[in-house]
C-alpha cells in the first residue's frame, strides 16, 4: 500500500487514462472485428482494482470517478454504476488491508478474481433494480466468468506496468520475492 | 498537502459519501430513452472515435485484400449465377412496382393518411460498446450529416435499433438486442401485439402477448408503428420459441432478429422531420409528469 501525495496524482492519473483509452479502443473496435462482440474485457475494472489495492489517498473516490468517466465515453453504461461498485470495493479493501498481501502472481490472480466477483454482485444488484429481470443477471454471470478470468490472468503483468506509472515500489513482480 | 491520519481518514469518508451520493443520484436520473451529451463528451467522443474508426478501417482493408484478391478463385462461376439471378429479380421488381402503384392508388382512394417520408443516411460501424452489458454500436455519422436523436436505424434485413447518443461526427445506436431497448411489435400472421426486449444469446423476448393468440414458430415479427420511434412495418425477427403455460394471461415469445449483428458493417439511418416533433412530444410528456409530481 502506497501513500501518494496529492500533487503527484494528476500526471500519473493522466498516463493511466491514456493506457485505459488504448485498451478501450482495442476492446471496442479490435475484438469485435474478429467476431468477439459478446465478450468485452472490462479494463476499467482492472484499473479501479489497482487503485484500490495499491494506493492510499483521501481522493481515491474522485480518481475512480475520472476512470469511470473516461470509460463511459466508450460505453453507454455511464460512470455512475461503476463508480458505486468501485468506491464500495475500495471501502471493503480498506478493511481487509492487513490481510491482503500480493506475495506472488497466483495470489494476485486469486485476489483480483475475488474482488471482481464482489464487483459483479454490486453491479448486478444495481442492474436488477433498473431492469427487474433476473434472466439478464444469469446471462450476465455466464459472460462474467470468461471475462473475469482473462482480467485476473493479465492482472499480474498489468499491475506491474501500473506499479511503474504510480511509482509503487515492491520486491519483484507484484511482491514476488526472488 | 500533509494531513494527519485522522484528518485524512475523515476527508476520505466525506469524499466517499459525496461521490456515492452523486453516483446514486446520477443512476436514478439516468434517461433510458436518449443520452444528451455534454460539450466535453462531444469533444472526447469526436476525438477518440477516429481511433476506433482507424482500427476498423485498417482491419477492413486487410480483410478486403484477402477476400477480393487472394481468395477470389470462383468469381467467374459466381458471376454467371448472379447474372441469371439479377434477371429473375428484375422481373420480380417490375411486378412489385405494379403492386406498389396499385397500393398507392387504393390508399389515395381511401384517404388512408399521409405517409412520412424518410431520408436514408448510410453509415459504417466503427466500434461496439466496451461493456458487454450493453449492446450498442458506434457509427461514423453524426448530427453534421443530418442524423438526429431517436432516428431509426435499419439494414436491408430489418431493424437494428435507434440513435441513443449523438455527437457532431459520430452516433451510438442502442440495438434491439439491448434489454433497455423496448420495441412495440406485432406478429405479421396473427397481428398479435407485444413489446420486444433484448434477451440472452443475441435473441429478443416478445412480452405481453395474450396466451390465446396462436403464434407459431417462424412467424414474422414487424414493428407496429406505436411507441413514437420506429416506423410501422419494418422487419424485426422470426419467432424461434414460444413459452406458453396452461395458466396465466400472457405468453413469452423468443424472437431471433432478422439482422445478423455479428456480421454488421453498414447501416442506414432513417431521418424525417418527425424526429424533432417526437422529441418535442417526449419533452412535453416529461414536463407534464413533472407538473403532476408537484
Amino acid at each position: 500500500m502506497m501513500r501518494i501525495r496529492s500533487r503527484e496524482i494528476v500526471p500519473r492519473l493522466f498516463i493511466t487514462i491514456l493506457i485505459l483509452i488504448v485498451l478501450e479502443v482495442i476492446s471496442s473496435a479490435f475484438l469485435p472485428l474478429f467476431g468477439i462482440s459478446k465478450y468485452m474485457i472490462p479494463f476499467n475494472v482492472l484499473i479501479v482494482l489497482f487503485l484500490g489495492f495499491k494506493l492510499e489517498n483521501p481522493y481515491l473516490a474522485l480518481m475512480i470517478v475520472v476512470v469511470q468517466y473516461f470509460h463511459s465515453i466508450f460505453t453507454i453504461e455511464g460512470w455512475e454504476m461503476g463508480t458505486i461498485s468501485g468506491v464500495l470495493i475500495c471501502i471493503i479493501i480498506s478493511y481487509l488491508r492487513d490481510i491482503l498481501h500480493f506475495t506472488s502472481s497466483i495470489v494476485t490472480i486469486l485476489v483480483t478474481q475475488m474482488f471482481q466477483f464482489i464487483w459483479f454482485v454490486i453491479l448486478s444488484s444495481l442492474l436488477y433494480l433498473k431492469l427487474g429481470s433476473f434472466n439478464y443477471i444469469v446471462e450476465k454471470f455466464w459472460r462474467f466468468i470468461p471475462e473475469s478470468i482473462v482480467i485476473s490472468l493479465v492482472a499480474p503483468f498489468f499491475f506491474s506496468v501500473l506499479d511503474k506509472v504510480w511509482g509503487v515500489r515492491e520486491e519483484g513482480l507484484m511482491g514476488d520475492r526472488n | 498537502m500533509n494531513l494527519s491520519v485522522n484528518e485524512g481518514s475523515r476527508l476520505k469518508s466525506i469524499v466517499n459519501v459525496l461521490v456515492l451520493s452523486l453516483a446514486l443520484w446520477g443512476v436514478s436520473k439516468r434517461d433510458v430513452n436518449v443520452k444528451e451529451t455534454t460539450i466535453f463528451e462531444n469533444i472526447m467522443m469526436d476525438t477518440l472515435a477516429p481511433l476506433q474508426r482507424g482500427v476498423t478501417f485498417t482491419h477492413n482493408k486487410i480483410a478486403s485484400f484477402f477476400d477480393h484478391y487472394l481468395f477470389n478463385v470462383n468469381a467467374s462461376k459466381i458471376n454467371v449465377s448472379l447474372v441469371s439471378q439479377v434477371s429473375e429479380l428484375e422481373k420480380e421488381v417490375f411486378n412489385l412496382e405494379q403492386i406498389k402503384d396499385e397500393n398507392k392508388r387504393l390508399k389515395d382512394l381511401l384517404e388512408f393518411g399521409e405517409e412520412v417520408s424518410y431520408k436514408k443516411i448510410l453509415a459504417q460501424i466503427v466500434a461496439w460498446d466496451s461493456s458487454s452489458d450493453f449492446r450498442v454500436i458506434r457509427i461514423n455519422k453524426g448530427s453534421s450529416h443530418g442524423i438526429r436523436l431517436q432516428s431509426t436505424v435499419i439494414t436491408a434485413n430489418g431493424v437494428v435499433g435507434y440513435i441513443y447518443r449523438l455527437t457532431e461526427h459520430f452516433a451510438d445506436i442502442l440495438t434491439i438486442l439491448d434489454p433497455s431497448n423496448r420495441v412495440d411489435v406485432i406478429v405479421n400472421r396473427t397481428r398479435s401485439n407485444g413489446i420486444l426486449e433484448g434477451f440472452a444469446g443475441g435473441k429478443c423476448m416478445m412480452k405481453y402477448v395474450t396466451r390465446t393468440d396462436p403464434v407459431r414458430l417462424n412467424d414474422l415479427v414487424l414493428t407496429s408503428g406505436l411507441g413514437n420511434i420506429y416506423p410501422k412495418g419494418l422487419k424485426v425477427g422470426i419467432v424461434s420459441r414460444v413459452e406458453r403455460e396452461s395458466y396465466g394471461i400472457t405468453q413469452n415469445i423468443v424472437v431471433s432478429p432478422t439482422v445478423d449483428f455479428s456480421k454488421l458493417e453498414e447501416v442506414a439511418v432513417l431521418v424525417s422531420d418527425g424526429n424533432q416533433k417526437k422529441m418535442n412530444e417526449w419533452q412535453a410528456l416529461d414536463e407534464a409528469d413533472g407538473d403532476d409530481d408537484k
